[in-house]
């Protein structure tokens, strides 16, 4: 599990220098960190499929639910890079580990529930985690000061390429621990309920989750957005049309090929 | 002319920023607020986003330390927006080691005079606007691209956060690279600047574009639940009991997020502990 680990950390690292550093590539989104998590961690052939599927719903439920419409300085400090990749790499990990108890035939469905649940959680304590590291930065301005008083411009560029370097090592510690904590937590409660996970509750939980995803999405998206309603009406309208018109087409090229 | 030229023979030569100063500065803009604190924001980050400016105008290590000062001082703009105002601080400076009388407060207000309205159009547009769409397109695009065959490789793992990426920064990066020429260029007059800039249109039409792919996303769901069969028509009972977990986290969100707009997290969980007291129920076989 070394090797994953450190594949994790070393994404962890990435996700966060270009959240909190100023890159905004948007690297940092849950859905591009659960990805990007999925294929790092490469867990064999058998579980190429999952590997793949699972990380895309994780991401995607996590993507809905973590945007936030408030300004960044009105929100609470979520750890929405770390989120991704964590939640991806503990549901991962969690399903290579526990597949004699938890098969993934009955329950696929379960590992993305897990998934979410962790990256949930993961950017939470992430949050605090951020919260912390920034403190270690006001010590750093006085420092800067006195280096352009004496006119190190070398010194102080030094001092703040360590800056660089101490958020992309904070980010890779969270994310290897934060998977590792999380992951532990996973492997030592999920047996003890694995009678009670059927793929039907499973099924059931990831159906709440979506539900509250693409309500999260419509205040996003809609409410309180000028004349969003009528926008999102319209999109609706043109989906239906191009579905329709699609269908059409399938159905008059099947017929097509029918005939004699 | 012969009297003047021993004068002029003494005086330093005007200097001049080159676009390749102005490229650097570009590229360090990027990592802007790897010092972030809460007293100085984005101050440290600035100092260092300038420096190969400082370098290119002065030349003993008095006047650069007295440079860097006065860019280490509180400063807080949109990240994505910040070139313009290390632009038009460049050309300042520039006038300044020129012998122009520009004083460290001039400065340090042109700056923060700048600094205000491009955080007040960023924010809306990059941080409210643009990346929660980029994000719904992203998941749109796994609703939209076709799952693989069984064996072959799920390029949607690959695709949906390429969207993303590609979404947000087609938008972003152009003011990135561009910032830092234009508010040298244009450090005369911000007010034509910030009207150039045309932010605000952009923020209303990408509103729009949101709530479009919004709508069109949930079409694609129900395409998914296949809603517009007959067989909901004949088995709606049963049909509406598989759409209730659905529905009870939609109400979750709905109201969650209404009341606590700022924590989706907590919505969250909230939801996932209501949906396995549901699954829970005794009823759910």
């Amino acid at each position: 599990m070394i090797p994953e680990l450190l594949r994790i950390a070393l994404l962890g690292g990435i996700v966060a220098v270009d959240r909190t550093a100023g890159w905004n590539l948007m690297l940092s989104q849950p859905l591009v960190g659960a990805c990007l998590a999925g294929a790092l961690i490469r867990p064999g052939p058998e579980w190429e499929l999952w590997a793949l599927r699972v990380p895309i719903a994780v991401g995607a439920i996590l993507q809905l639910l973590l945007t936030n419409s408030a300004l960044p300085a009105a929100q609470r400090p979520h750890d929405t890079a770390a989120a991704g990749v964590i939640g991806s790499s503990v549901a991962l990990l969690g399903l290579m580990r526990l597949h004699p108890i938890l098969p993934v035939s009955a329950a696929g469905l379960l590992w993305v529930v897990v998934g979410v649940a962790a990256g949930l959680v993961a950017a939470v304590l992430g949050g605090w985690f951020a919260r912390f590291s920034r403190g270690a930065v006001s010590s750093t301005a006085g420092r800067a000061d006195a280096l352009a008083e004496r006119g190190a411009l070398g010194s102080f560029e030094r001092l703040y390429w360590g800056g660089l370097l101490r958020l992309f090592v904070g980010g890779a510690l969270w994310a290897w621990g934060g998977t590792l904590l999380l992951l532990g937590f996973a492997l030592w409660l999920l047996p003890l309920l694995a009678v009670v996970f059927t793929a039907r509750r499973a099924g059931i939980l990831f159906a709440v989750l979506l539900g509250t995803a693409l309500a999260a999405a419509f205040h996003v998206h809609v409410r309180g957005r000028a004349r969003g309603l009528r926008w999102a009406a319209l999109g609706a309208i043109v989906t239906v049309l191009v579905l329709r018109a699609f269908h059409a087409a399938a159905e008059s090229g099947a017929a097509g090929g029918d005939a004699p | 002319m012969s009297e003047l030229a021993p004068d002029v023979a003494h005086e330093r030569p005007p200097v001049a920023l080159r676009a390749g100063d102005l490229a650097r500065v570009a590229s360090r803009s990027f990592q802007l607020q790897a010092l972030l604190s809460p007293e100085r924001m984005q101050g440290l980050g600035f100092g260092f986003a300038i420096l190969p400016v400082i370098r290119r105008l002065y030349h003993d290590p008095a006047s650069r330390g007295d440079a860097l000062k006065r860019h280490l001082r509180y400063f807080a703009t949109h990240p994505v927006l910040s070139g313009f105002v290390l632009g038009s601080a460049a050309r300042l400076e520039e006038r300044r080691a020129n012998g122009a009388p520009v004083t460290d407060d001039a400065i340090d207000s042109y700056k923060r005079a700048l600094a205000s309205p491009l955080a007040a159009l960023g924010d809306p547009l990059f941080w409210v606007t643009l990346r929660p769409l980029a994000g719904l397109l992203g998941v749109l695009a796994v609703a939209l691209l076709p799952r693989p065959a069984t064996g072959e490789p799920d390029l949607r793992a690959l695709l949906c956060p390429l969207v993303l990426v590609l979404t947000y920064n087609a938008v972003a990066l152009p003011y990135r690279w561009i910032g830092v020429s234009r508010g040298y260029e244009h450090a005369d007059r911000p007010d034509v600047l910030l009207r150039s800039l045309r932010l605000p249109e952009l923020t209303t039409f990408l509103e729009g574009a949101g709530a479009f792919v919004f709508g069109s996303l949930l079409v694609l769901l129900a395409a998914g639940l296949d809603v517009a069969s007959s067989a909901w028509g004949r088995q709606a009972g049963g049909r509406m009991l598989e759409a209730a977990p659905l529905l009870l986290g939609a109400l979750i969100g709905f109201v969650g997020m209404r009341r606590w707009p700022s924590r989706s997290v907590e919505v969250g969980l909230a939801a996932l502990f209501a949906g396995a007291l549901l699954a829970a129920w005794a009823l759910i076989p």
